[in-house]
């Protein structure tokens, strides 16, 4: 479980979108995989894990938040999951400057099925099959998600973000 | 107009196929010949190429962001003392 838990922070992170739900999170989920460890075949660890995670955020999301908004709609203020930021190299600071508020923008406006799915595969690295032990759902049903809201989000990058970069579209 | 609708068929064959292109997720790989067509269609469709630039673009991004998405030393130590604490219990 231990080379795991930077992983399952990092997860539980982008679902809960607080360090501190986060940490409630992974220490629930580490007691119940413990308690259930010999119960486990000893394959696919991650997978084991990230399923144990889903399930324990469940039951606090539902502890936590009875009041939770369920209209997409109602989320479009709402700001993608960030940690604290790391100094970066000249080189990205410019594609950053450009791209970061339009980018944050857009993956904000998603709905929030898309948006963890984005979320989950393309800044925690989660495969298919994780993402989808992750949230419950097919891995057919991730990749389609995956697409439709890296579609959406391109497109309001093409619209809003083309005429600033250099080799833009033709 | 026959070659136009094969152009049109061909970019959405492609673009059907482009998220599994440049994921090459394990769940979901393409056959080797579906990879070649994939690549030859878009040595030759600026458009479908201009598309698999921007999901790169967009990619990278993203990547960006996992930098800056990083528990902090503190969470990381308190959950494996968790963890440690639990061995500790479990050996007593």
């Amino acid at each position: 479980m231990e080379p795991e838990i930077g992983l399952l922070l990092r997860v539980a992170f982008t679902l809960t979108g607080s360090w501190a739900d986060a940490e409630d999170a992974v220490q629930e989920t580490l007691v119940r995989a413990w308690n259930a460890v010999d119960s486990f075949d000893g394959a696919h660890s991650r997978a084991w894990l990230l399923t144990i995670l889903r399930r324990t955020n469940a039951n606090l999301h539902r502890r936590r938040r009875p009041d939770v908004v369920a209209e997409p709609g109602e989320c479009s203020g709402a700001r993608p999951a960030f940690g604290t930021a790391r100094p970066l190299n000249p080189e990205d600071q410019i594609v950053e400057t450009i791209l970061e508020d339009t980018l944050e923008r857009a993956v904000a406006r998603l709905d929030p099925r898309f948006r963890t799915v984005l979320l989950l595969v393309d800044v925690d690295q989660l495969s298919y099959a994780e993402a989808a032990d992750t949230l419950g759902v097919p891995v057919g049903t991730v990749m389609s998600r995956l697409s439709r809201a890296r579609d959406r989000v391109r497109r309001q990058l093409r619209g809003c973000g083309s005429d600033n970069r250099s080799g833009g579209r033709q | 107009m026959i070659s136009g609708v094969q152009a049109l068929l061909a970019c959405h064959w492609s673009a059907r196929r482009m998220q599994r292109y440049l994921d090459a997720d394990p769940s979901a790989p393409l056959r080797p010949a579906e990879v070649r067509r994939l690549e030859a269609h878009l040595a030759r469709c600026e458009r479908c190429a201009q598309l698999a630039r921007e999901h790169r673009l967009l990619r990278q991004s993203l990547l960006r962001w996992s930098d800056r998405h990083w528990p902090d030393d503190g969470s990381l130590t308190r959950m494996h003392g968790v963890l440690d604490q639990l061995v500790r219990d479990g050996l007593a």
